[in-house]
């Protein structure tokens, strides 16, 4: 199966981001269209930590991330975690992570993150802990995240056929 | 009506004996928190309140996060007073206690009551303030008490390092005549981002809220004041409805005596006054014209006033609150009025006598009436 952007299979209402600065916020790196800006960042707010946790509608398998950001103030190491919620940076280090990257200059410039595929075969959220950034700015900046992946089977409704009465 | 898990963090130091607050600050404070969690929990009936002490032998929780207001209330009642006050401890397990709510849909927020000196340097509070900002736990701060040089400054350096899109607030209170849970009342601390509704923003006229010396009559003072809790979540329906209404209606109660709400004794008079363009029942009128008239801050008057008709109010306050409808009665038949109202609701059936009534008599709030609606037919067909 082809390997899609999960972009359209994220549950807004639930996706959530500590640490983030107001006005610099999550949607600008994970919503469609604002993603693609490079003047929109999601920036962190009180120190470089950021924690971010994405539900999705359905279940999925994530094959590989893309994190987009700035030389300096990219994220350097990523932690992601998955179907574990509310996590709090007290208590993030507490669990071992599905999958750790440290991110290379290149996977800033849009090179992507292949993920240990077999750790994520059973997705309904994931959580990204960016510990720190490139150059150890106080402020972590990130233009973009992709989550490229496939949907597990579900029953496509258009393909149901009536049965025949005999 | 976010949806909000509070902790409040109480000083129960030594320094709250001190009496310039009346009765003590101690109480006074216990006053403030009893209002606060009814505020809270009117606000969103999924609000939970928790309560620690800061003082006495160390940091204790009292409860965790609760929405049973009798828990809280029975928790105050046992604290006694000592030792000093540990800000820092204390905001810190308040955010423990925050961190493991059982509905992690709630925002959280911390209540501190800062009655003495605060010891601590700025920077280590200000690390606090950046670590609860990092959770995004909003803080408010109440600044009562002890008043020493550096404890404003190093309370708004906390405050800013908090304070994420005006979410947290701080607020100053001096000692003086006004009861501490009075003064919070119009603050943003009660209030949320709306930063009040129209009855706190007209109490400035007076000096009791409700018009109503407390030592007077302590009971209708109560009474009072928890019918006015109870009317603050309908106001804001209420206030658009009372604009349309006194824009078509010109009485003789001009939009002033509306903002002069707050200074009238009960919700019913709210109510009453809202609702004077269409209302002759006599008593709520009486009432009505006579704010206008003790507009000045010399409560006596509106206590004279008031004493005499103080039956009659307290009654027809407990009757329209308990929405009694044997009462409504007496209120106003005009018909044209009622109509036009009637038409302008969607989903009522105006043929409906009982709804006629009902309607007339509630009107200025279109939620209740839509329930009273809903509730009444099917009472008068059992």
């Amino acid at each position: 199966m082809n390997k899609v952007d999960l972009v359209d299979f994220v549950d807004w209402s639930g996706v959530e981001c500590l640490n983030q600065n107001s006005s610099h916020s999550l949607p600008n790196a994970l919503k469609q269209g604002y993603r693609e800006d490079d003047g929109l960042n999601l920036e962190s707010d009180a120190d470089e930590q950021l924690l971010i946790n994405i539900p999705f509608t359905q279940v999925v398998k994530l094959y590989s991330v893309v994190v987009k950001g700035p030389e300096e103030e990219g994220p350097k190491t990523v932690k992601l975690f998955s179907n574990k919620e509310h996590m709090g940076f007290s208590n993030v280090n507490e669990f071992p992570p599905s999958d750790t990257a440290i991110l290379s200059p290149d996977n800033l410039k849009e090179k992507p993150v292949v993920l240990k595929y077999v750790k994520f075969q059973n997705v309904r959220s994931l959580t990204i802990f960016i510990e720190d950034n490139q150059s150890g700015s106080d402020i972590t900046k990130v233009q973009k995240i992709a989550l490229f992946g496939t949907t597990v089977e579900t029953t496509d409704m258009k393909g149901l056929k009536k049965i025949e009465d005999h | 009506m976010v949806l909000e898990a509070t902790m409040i963090c109480i000083d129960n130091s030594e320094w709250m004996r001190n009496g310039d607050y009346s009765p003590c600050r101690f109480q006074a404070q216990a006053d403030a928190v009893n209002l606060i969690c009814g505020a809270k929990t009117q606000s969103n009936p999924e609000n939970t309140v928790g309560i620690l002490t800061m003082a006495g032998r160390g940091v204790r929780v009292l409860t965790t996060p609760t929405t049973d207001l009798g828990k809280i209330l029975a928790c105050m009642h046992d604290v006694e007073m000592g030792g000093e006050m540990n800000m820092a401890a204390g905001i810190q397990v308040a955010q423990l206690a925050l961190k493991h709510r059982q509905n992690k849909n709630q925002q959280q927020r911390i209540i501190v009551f800062a009655g003495s000196p605060v010891k601590y340097d700025k920077r280590v509070l200000e690390v606090i303030g950046k670590t609860l900002k990092k959770n995004s736990v909003a803080l408010d701060i109440v600044n009562f008490g002890e008043e020493d040089g550096r404890k404003p400054e190093k309370l708004e350096a906390l405050l800013s390092a908090v304070n994420n899109n005006d979410s947290s607030h701080i607020v100053h209170i001096p000692p003086g005549p006004n009861a501490l849970s009075d003064v919070l009342i119009s603050t943003p601390v009660l209030n949320g981002e709306g930063g009040g509704s129209d009855l706190p923003a007209a109490a400035g006229g007076n000096d009791f809220d409700f018009g109503v010396d407390p030592n007077l009559d302590p009971e209708l003072a109560l009474a009072l004041r928890v019918s006015m809790e109870e009317e603050r979540a309908r106001q804001e329906a209420a206030a658009k409805r009372a604009a349309e209404e006194s824009a078509r209606q010109e009485k003789v109660e001009e939009p002033s005596s509306n903002s002069q709400d707050a200074t009238m004794v009960d919700s019913a008079d709210d109510r009453a006054s809202e609702a004077s363009g269409n209302n002759t029942d006599p008593v709520a009128i009486t009432l009505s014209m006579q704010t206008p008239g003790h507009n000045d801050p010399s409560v006596h008057d509106v206590d004279m006033s008031e004493a005499t008709h103080e039956e009659e109010e307290l009654a027809i306050a407990l009757q329209m609150s308990m929405k009694d409808e044997s009462d409504m009665s007496k209120v106003l038949e005009d018909q044209s009025f009622v109509s036009s109202v009637l038409a302008s609701l969607p989903g009522v059936d105006p043929n409906d006598p009982s709804v006629k009534d009902l309607l007339a008599s509630l009107q200025g709030q279109s939620e209740s009436e839509q329930k009273k609606k809903e509730d009444e037919p099917p009472n008068d067909e059992k």
